[in-house]
């Protein structure tokens, strides 16, 4: 497979503090590729570095071949980039913008009109192309976003956070339209998201990010199947002080792989097979702790992350999110 | 790779981005029928509401070099617009680096000095719209007041000044707004200069009306309006405070300056 993304220990460093950390990664053509992790995790700050908005600190990233620092044109030449912030103007309609992305490319007009259809049949917008934006709900403005990213029919589009502050049902639908649009139009895409159901969804391979680094990479099954082939979820009366002995008790049974803390619940990776759950009743009865609650299920790509870090995305947000930003404002950005 | 990748050579004008952005700032001008009444109303409002009632205060007299109150001011209602007018091109730009628009023109394969073309000509447009509107007025109004136009050669003279002044106020204003960085700072910042700077132009009150008070006289000479007014007044009546060559020296050379220094801010100006 042809790589169209190289990645070799990027690197950015906003004064001591680093938002990105020799990362390594390629994306084969043809790919979903996505960053997940908390905010504050570097995944913003390495798109920019990839769309040449940012100069990495170290290291190096290829674009269909191109250089992000030494082929800056070439590189913008063959991507297009959804942003996590507003990037199109209200004031105008849609189809007003993406006549003016179409001509900041020099499309011509008989092509121009062609692409402008066929994305906005491919994002649902036909009936809504001639409305101002300011009246439109954020959903909608995303998905023009989107079309307009499509609509160069760039080698590469990259998403940032494609779906941040939407609803269930507009988050379905535009990851429906997306994969559609996507497997029309044969583009790589790499995403970056810290909702796990959206890595799940929509990407073929995912990297998980924390921390400025990479700390796995793999399809969300190869991933799964780190973590173990099911998971239990125990939570024990008297927590605080029985949790440590729990613990260590249970990882001596012997299909039981791991175990590991997070919240007030404890976090068991065991080997597949019949009555668990029922088992690990008993083997609590027998060693005096009492559960108060306790849950069976298939690992899910937040288990792969707990199972890395230690905590779940929406505790490491908390906490590195903070530290990030105010360190970032400490370095004068 | 089925395209084949091949990196063109930029074309030394970008003329499908200049003309798109022009396009935009026409579009979002008038997309807004509020702005667009403001617009054309405030000519109205500086020429009817107060040239009116002062130039019957103010005979003609050496005061106004020689010409009736309302003829002298017609220039300086043209200069304010101009000037207001380019200042406000630099808050666009930050407004476009707030809301995201820049960035994503930014990613685009195209030259940044473009986008301030296009966006440059969109709003001389507009100026130009509004000055036209402004000169119409006001020669309805001079029929009774005593302003009209001498010649066509007087009133082309007066576009070129026109058009000079209007660009080295956006080159003052996109300078302004790349170093500022940040919309409220800007407005601040242009709110404070802009007013000291039409009335110390010669655009409501003649320039000797400060004669023998220090500095501000002075100052006078060294604000660009004052040479901007002056030529357009000239253009109309013949009549130049400071002459002719000086006036379109120095109008032309600060459109050539301020506009250089604010597509080099612009461009070295941060997005991310």
């Amino acid at each position: 497979m042809e790589n169209v993304i190289e990645v070799e220990g990027l690197t950015k460093m906003f004064g001591n503090f680093a938002a990105v950390d020799h990362i390594s990664f390629t994306v084969c053509k043809g790919e979903t590729f996505g960053l997940l992790g908390p905010n504050g995790a570097g995944k913003s700050t390495t798109i920019k570095m990839l769309t040449t908005l940012l100069h990495p600190t170290a290291g190096s990233a290829r674009i269909c071949g191109h250089d992000v620092v030494g082929e800056r044109d070439a590189v913008r030449g063959c991507i297009s980039i959804v942003f996590q912030d507003r990037s199109i103007d209200w004031e105008l309609t849609g189809k007003q913008n993406l006549v003016l992305h179409a001509a900041m490319y020099n499309m011509g007009g008989r092509e121009k009109e062609r692409r402008m259809n066929e994305v906005l049949d491919l994002l649902e917008l036909q009936d809504k192309k001639n409305v101002r934006l300011v009246h439109m709900p954020q959903a909608v403005r995303r998905r023009f976003e989107v079309a307009r990213g499509f609509m160069t029919s760039p080698d590469v589009l990259f998403l940032d956070e494609p779906t941040i502050g939407f609803d269930i049902r507009a988050r379905m639908d535009l990851w429906k339209q997306i994969r559609k649009a996507k497997e029309t139009e044969h583009s790589t895409v790499l995403l970056t998201t810290h909702y796990i159901e959206e890595a799940d969804f929509l990407c073929d391979r995912v990297a998980i990010i924390d921390r400025a680094k990479i700390i796995a990479i793999g399809t969300p099954e190869e991933l799964k199947a780190v973590v173990g082939q099911n998971l239990l979820s125990v939570q024990i009366a008297d927590g605080e002080r029985e949790r440590g002995r729990f613990m260590k008790e249970a990882t001596s049974i012997g299909w039981v792989h791991k175990a590991t803390e997070y919240g007030n619940s404890i976090l068991l990776t065991v080997e597949s097979g019949e009555g668990r759950v029922s088992a690990l009743a008993d083997f609590a009865d027998g060693h005096g702790f009492s559960i108060t609650a306790l849950d069976e299920r298939k690992p899910s790509l937040e288990d792969v992350f707990i199972h890395f870090t230690g905590e779940s995305i929406r505790e490491a947000e908390g906490s590195s999110d903070m530290k990030a930003k105010r360190s970032m404002r400490k370095a004068g950005r | 790779m089925e395209k084949a990748l091949t990196v063109q050579p930029k074309p030394l004008i970008e003329w499908q981005p200049i003309y798109s952005m022009w396009k935009r700032e026409i579009l979002r001008f008038f997309s807004m029928r509020a702005r667009v009444f403001s617009f054309i109303v405030s000519p109205f409002t500086w020429l009817v509401f107060l040239g009116i009632p002062l130039s019957r205060m103010m005979p003609a007299g050496q005061f106004h070099l020689g010409m009736p109150f309302f003829a002298f001011i017609v220039p300086g209602v043209l200069g304010m617009g101009l000037l207001f007018g380019g200042m406000n091109s630099g808050v666009t730009v930050l407004w476009d680096k707030e809301f995201g628009f820049l960035k994503e023109v930014m990613v685009a394969p195209v030259r940044r000095i473009s986008l301030i073309m296009g966006r440059s000509l969109g709003a001389l447009t507009v100026n130009l719209l509004q000055a036209l509107i402004t000169l119409a007025v006001a020669l309805v109004a001079g029929i009774w007041l005593g302003f009209s136009l001498n010649s066509v050669g007087g009133f082309l003279l007066a576009l070129v000044f026109i058009l000079l002044t209007f660009f080295a106020a956006v080159g003052f204003g996109l300078t302004l707004g790349a170093l500022i960085e940040e919309t409220e700072g800007y407005m601040t910042i242009v709110r404070v200069i802009e007013m000291p700077l039409f009335f110390l132009s010669g655009g409501l009150l003649p320039v000797s009306a400060l004669k023998g008070i220090p500095i501000l006289f002075q100052v006078q000479f060294l604000n660009p309006l004052t040479y901007g007014v002056d030529g357009i007044r000239g253009a109309f009546s013949g009549v130049y405070l400071i002459s002719f060559p000086v006036d379109i020296a120095v109008v032309a050379a600060c459109a050539a300056v301020f506009l250089t220094l604010g597509a080099y801010a612009f461009s070295k100006m941060e997005v991310g």
